[in-house]
């Protein structure tokens, strides 16, 4: 779960790291006060879950009101690589003297936590990584281990902050630790974090987390009191909060054909033999969505997915493919059954059954004799069926 | 010779008593698992009836903790079906017991708690398997042993054959399993799609490389991190036997989590393009479908002899 730029500033807050004083406003009448409760000159940057906002004009800097709430009208209404803009932050513009970048984040290949720091910062890293890998320091910390003092001491002198500096930045890797570890998080990152200040007045210069990204562990929600309070159902896909309140893995995307299964992995694979189909029968037909019913689901968990699947208008066929496990395929036919009955479905839907039931639960559907019901034997041809159905219904309402 | 755990190894349930554990346990004793108790403080002392394969009736002893589960029952593995916000707890406990394998079927474990236990089991020689996984099953290598049924992989798919399975997945599991029920398997492990594994897609190509019953390697992976990538480097420089592999979620967007708590693609990073491409350039196939790499594995197996 990945939080805006004003919700990963709270938590370096909450552990005492420096950053630029700003306001979160999300109306361009707002902006004026704000701008003038920080001091111009301002930066106005889009709060987005998306990198390279800077390049695409979500920041700007304003010298004056008019400035402010120009930057304010261009940026609010912006949708940054897919992603609407949440709202901006005024922040107050520092003078930058150097640029670090510094990470924490969970190393998936060493099973460990890994600190990431360059003196090169405010590029991406992976950009810093190609031009200067040698400047890329890394340190690896054993999860029954501590990130201690020393540790940090050593990271923040090999790295290359100046004299004064080393302590200072130790002190920051360190909350940084604290922020990672109390809170769940899979990433901590502060990029840039910079040296600011008047160059020539040492008693102005500080290090400062100018900007900060973080993301939090789902798994862990349950002893953070659910994260409700970066809770974001305003900018939430409706149909993937829909299914959220049912227990339901859905990922929204954006073509014709539906996909209900079971398991994370076997839907994945039904995405990609839609998207496949699609290209071969020179259609373009796409995925509409990813949804997952689990282990063991109940007729009622497939009549709620159906329900949630159809709501998308775009959606113009439905493959279902179920590979029983502990999932019994009857039910999962019974609950195909209910929906159709419930909802009144009329939209083509391509069925593919294999293991636990799978029989009884080809049975069922046949008894039923539903004339938009088709039968697919693998999971291959039901995915050619399910795009073929849908690139049909989709020249037929042309 | 098996592969992972010995046959007919004595085995204990963490949070059998529970709605999971009861339903699981009762399937791995018809599967032939010898099951030889359960863990669960509060109802130490107590013991549940089931039915064995031949379906004769057995008495599982509950037992206060794991260390006491082992040493009354000389149990080698356990299979964890505790919820995720007590299964650290758990599952350090059975890494301390000292149990060779320790398999973990429990979704939605916060990270930070699996790193640790993995690290820990590491340090002390005992492999976990999971967490978020179907589990681990071996098919037995005699016609009078029986093989182990640790977690929820449906029995009866496939029987005793040359091919290991490694995979992030567990319907897809068993859609390879279908499709090679013919050929059949030594041994079927779910690595799991979490971010932190216990074993690695490449841990397991490590056991099937050094089991000489194993003759090919089925491996499935699925989009997020870069275990395939890890798997595919190691191959190509100590992996003797044919690996043939299938990757899931060509389409998946970036930043999405698609199902599994690892299987996102973030930062461009740890899509399924650049697993194929990383498994293809040390030649393994790669399946562009579950129905393709099983024909790819054919081919593989005849190119053998």
């Amino acid at each position: 779960m990945d939080l805006y730029e004003y919700q990963a500033r709270q938590l370096l807050d909450e552990q005492g790291i420096d950053t630029p004083r700003a306001i979160f406003v999300q109306r361009v009448e707002d902006v004026p006060q704000a701008a003038e409760t920080i001091g111009y000159p301002v930066v106005v940057k889009a709060q987005v879950k998306i990198g390279h906002r800077g390049q695409a004009g979500g920041v700007k800097i304003a010298r004056d009101r008019d400035e402010a709430v120009r930057a304010a009208e261009q940026i609010l209404p912006m949708t940054i690589h897919g992603h609407r803009v949440h709202g901006v932050l005024i922040a107050e513009a520092e003078s930058i003297l150097h640029e670090y970048y510094v990470s924490i984040s969970v190393d998936r290949s060493s099973r460990d936590f890994d600190v990431l720091a360059t003196a090169n910062g405010g590029t991406e890293v992976e950009q810093i990584a190609k031009e200067h890998p040698e400047s890329v320091k890394r340190l690896h910390i054993s999860a029954l281990e501590d990130f201690d003092r020393r540790a940090a001491t050593a990271m923040a002198a090999s790295i290359g902050f100046y004299h004064a500096d080393v302590d200072q930045a130790a002190d920051i890797l360190l909350k940084m630790w604290k922020c990672f570890h109390d809170n769940d998080a899979t990433l901590v990152e502060i990029n840039p974090l910079a040296k600011v200040g008047d160059p020539d007045d040492e008693s102005t210069k500080r290090l400062c987390a100018l900007d900060a990204k973080i993301s939090l562990d789902g798994n862990a929600a349950f002893r953070h009191d659910g994260w409700t309070r970066f809770d974001d159902r305003a900018t939430e896909d409706p149909y993937e909060r829909k299914a959220a309140e049912h227990g339901l893995h859905y990922v929204h995307l954006d073509g014709q054909v539906g996909v209900i299964g079971n398991g994370a992995g076997l839907v994945m694979s039904s995405l990609d033999a839609v998207s496949f189909a699609g290209r071969e029968q020179g259609t373009g037909v796409q995925p509409a969505n990813f949804l997952d019913i689990g282990g063991g689901a109940s007729a009622d968990t497939m009549c709620q997915s159906l329900e949630i699947v159809l709501s998308d208008p775009q959606v113009e066929s439905v493959l279902i493919n179920v590979y029983g496990g502990i999932t019994s395929c009857e039910q999962v036919a019974l609950g195909i059954i209910e929906a159709i009955e419930r909802l009144n479905v009329t939209k083509p839907m391509v069925v593919r059954f294999d293991g636990n039931a799978a029989a009884e639960g080809l049975t069922i559907l046949a008894d039923a004799d539903i004339p938009n019901i088709h039968v697919a034997a693998t999971m291959e041809t039901a995915a050619s069926e399910a795009a073929r159905l849908a690139a049909q219904a989709k020249e037929e309402t042309k | 010779m098996t592969v992972f755990i010995e046959d007919d190894a004595p085995v204990i349930v963490q949070g059998m008593t529970g709605h999971q554990g009861m339903t699981h346990t009762a399937r791995m004793l018809k599967a032939g698992t010898n099951i030889v108790g359960g863990v669960n403080p509060r109802k130490a002392g107590t013991s549940i009836v089931f039915e064995d394969a031949s379906g004769a009736d057995v008495d599982v002893p509950v037992f206060a903790t794991c260390a006491e589960a082992k040493a009354s029952t000389g149990a080698k593995a356990s299979v964890v079906f505790v919820p995720p916000r007590f299964a650290k707890d758990a599952v350090v406990e059975a890494v301390e017991a000292g149990f060779e394998v320790v398999v973990v079927i429990t979704e939605g474990i916060p990270v930070a708690d699996s790193a640790y236990f993995v690290e820990l089991a590491l340090r002390r020689g005992v492999r976990i398997v999971g967490p978020n996984c179907p589990g681990l099953m071996t098919l037995p290598s005699s016609a009078d042993t029986h093989g182990v049924n640790l977690g929820i992989i449906p029995d009866g798919i496939v029987a005793r054959g040359p091919l290991g399975l490694v995979s992030k997945s567990g319907t897809l599991t068993y859609q390879l399993m279908g499709e090679l029920s013919d050929i059949g398997f030594t041994a079927c492990l779910g690595a799991g799609g979490d971010p932190i594994v216990g074993t690695t897609l490449q841990e397991a190509l490590e056991a099937f490389e050094a089991d000489p019953d194993t003759k090919a390697v089925m491996m499935i992976g699925e989009i997020g991190g870069s275990a395939e990538q890890d798997a595919a480097r190691w191959a190509s420089e100590h992996m003797t036997k044919p690996v043939v592999a299938y990757i899931a979620g060509f389409t998946a967007p970036e930043g999405k989590q698609m199902g599994h708590a690892g299987a996102i693609v973030s930062g461009g990073k740890g899509t399924a393009q650049d697993k194929q491409e990383a498994l293809e350039a040390v030649g393994i196939r790669v399946g562009r479908t579950p129905a393709q790499a099983a024909q790819y594995m054919r081919e593989a197996l005849a190119a053998l002899g």
